[in-house]
């Protein structure tokens, strides 16, 4: 009896996770001015209007721009934190990585607006720079998480045996190592490509006018209307969603890249 | 390696991002602590003379307390329904076969890489008094005039739990998985019913992943701006719609900084509490 009703209650809760994400991609072929659910009739008025939107088109490539940059930028930083806390001993070690995974504990909000102050201080006036600064430093924590689960399972000894066998510690780094770890830094890569090109928060406050990254777009557009044309980008952006999961669960299995189960 | 190559390598490795992090994080976040202790001024942003006088008037204005209270009764409603929705969920995932465990888990975890104005968006569209929801109660003739579902506390509180559930579920999942079934076997097979398993055995062997769980749902839920902004038509503020505010349309920055101050020391307190109450994190 208890198990049936939490049973059905766990399924309950699938639809309340899924049934925003169905009326939205369904809402979006309505004829209707409004998303409607069951959408009234087929059409796809709201798709080619967009690709006429000029604004949301550009906003696209800066976050497409401003996503690749961002994964480049943490990776760099990130991977060589990681390595260097996995090769070497040094007193401190755990809480410097705590500092590192300290962008992920703070307030999105808070970042956004202590670097919008700073910004104004320093007088940065590089709406794309102080994006992708922002950008970096929140998903440098992802780059820690992930990678350095992928080096903790790598078998030390490797690097040994590549060590004492004569080769360098930059060949070793470059020939052993990082191919070693190759998966989980595919992994990261895409989690901080996802992070940044989804990234309203911090975005909002760092914006310019014409820097305008898209969750930027699509909040300020929905603030004052609330048309299928949305519910059309959502859709998109959903679907890429579910590329990039696919994506994941083919390279190295869900479960293991959320850090789920063993 | 000589250990002074060891430290020379180690410097290569670390410096980068450490500097990257005294630059962009710290002294940003110093910044914010001057700022907040600025005089404000109408004509320029703020004036550099020190004055707690922003504190003074956060602490003591009502309409701040009031601010304060009602962003941390939201964090603890959002944590609360997301636990009361996460735990079956959590159950059904951790008790599920190989094949339903990862479509169950997919469709659990999809949200999170799921933009979050898309996923507030469509809550907008469910919500309105000329939403999905109304326009469906209505034509099966169960209302007359639709239900005050959107742009208020109800929304806002509906938007966040929808956010949070998987970071929830994902805490819990983990704990579940982790229980030896040989336990429920005994407690089984000793005469209890499944109610007493559930609150006796179960419950608090996961008592560690609903603290982490009920942990992230809250500072996620205390510190969100997007949601709360569109979801709460206006008419709900928190700490953080007001932060925006006041660096955005009333540009008051000193006494914004202060509330980024004191939204920083309500989640030290609970990152803080959190540990005390569970000790082996």
């Amino acid at each position: 009896m208890l198990d049936r009703a939490l049973n059905l209650l766990g399924w309950l809760v699938v639809l309340f996770i899924l049934g925003p994400l169905i009326v939205i991609i369904g809402g979006s072929f309505t004829t209707t001015p409004y998303v409607a659910f069951p959408p009234a009739g087929f059409t796809l008025r709201w798709y080619v209007q967009l690709m006429h939107r000029g604004d949301f088109l550009h906003s696209f490539v800066i976050s497409v721009v401003l996503a690749v940059a961002c994964s480049a930028g943490a990776m760099v930083l990130g991977v060589a934190a990681v390595i260097g806390l996995h090769r070497h001993g040094f007193t401190g070690k755990r809480f410097f990585r705590a500092f590192l995974m300290s962008p992920l504990v703070l307030p999105t909000i808070v970042t956004g607006v202590a670097l919008l102050q700073f910004y104004y201080l320093i007088d940065l006036d590089a709406p794309m720079t102080g994006l992708l600064i922002g950008h970096v430093l929140i998903t440098i924590p992802y780059v820690v998480r992930t990678v350095g689960a992928g080096l903790v399972q790598l078998d030390p000894a490797i690097e040994e045996a590549a060590e004492s066998l004569g080769a360098g510690a930059l060949r070793t780094l470059l020939k052993v190592t990082l191919p070693a770890i190759a998966p989980s830094i595919m992994a990261a890569v895409i989690f901080v490509f996802i992070t940044s090109f989804d990234q309203a928060t911090v975005s909002i406050f760092l914006a310019g006018p014409d820097v305008m990254p898209l969750p930027v777009r699509i909040y300020n557009y929905i603030d004052f209307a609330v048309d299928p044309m949305v519910a059309a980008v959502s859709t998109l952006l959903i679907l890429f969603a579910f590329g990039i999961i696919a994506l994941l669960q083919k390279l190295l299995g869900l479960n293991k890249a959320m850090g789920v189960g063993a | 390696m000589s250990t002074r190559h060891r430290r020379a390598e180690l410097l290569i490795y670390l410096a980068p991002v450490t500097i990257f992090y005294i630059g962009f994080l710290i002294l940003p976040y110093l910044m914010v602590l001057r700022l907040s202790l600025f005089r404000f001024s109408s004509m320029r942003l703020y004036v550099p003379e020190f004055t707690l006088a922003n504190y003074a008037a956060v602490i003591t204005d009502p309409f701040y307390l009031g601010l304060m209270a009602r962003t941390v009764g939201l964090g603890l409603i959002v944590t609360l329904v997301s636990l009361l929705l996460g735990y079956p969920l959590a159950l059904k995932i951790a008790r599920a076969g190989p094949a339903m465990k990862s479509a169950l888990i997919a469709i659990t975890l999809s949200p999170l890489l799921i933009n979050l104005v898309v996923r507030t968006y469509a809550w907008l569209v469910l919500l309105g008094d000329t939403g999905v929801v109304n326009t469906w109660l209505r034509g099966l003739g169960l209302i007359g005039a639709p239900l005050p579902l959107g742009g208020n506390l109800f929304s806002v509180v509906i938007g966040l739990v929808h956010i949070c559930l998987p970071l929830m579920a994902l805490s819990l999942i983990g704990v579940l998985e982790r229980i030896d079934n040989a336990l429920i076997d005994a407690a089984d097979s000793l005469g209890a019913s499944r109610g007493r398993i559930l609150w006796r055995v179960i419950l608090p062997l996961s008592l560690p992943g609903i603290g982490a769980g009920s942990l992230l749902t809250f500072s996620f839920a205390i510190s969100a701006f997007v949601t709360p902004a569109l979801l709460g038509g206006n008419r709900v503020s928190t700490i953080a719609t007001l932060i925006y505010e006041k660096f955005t349309f009333s540009a008051n920055w000193p006494v914004g900084a202060t509330l980024v101050v004191v939204l920083l020391v309500i989640n030290t307190a609970v990152v803080v509490l959190h540990g005390r109450l569970f000790k082996e994190g």
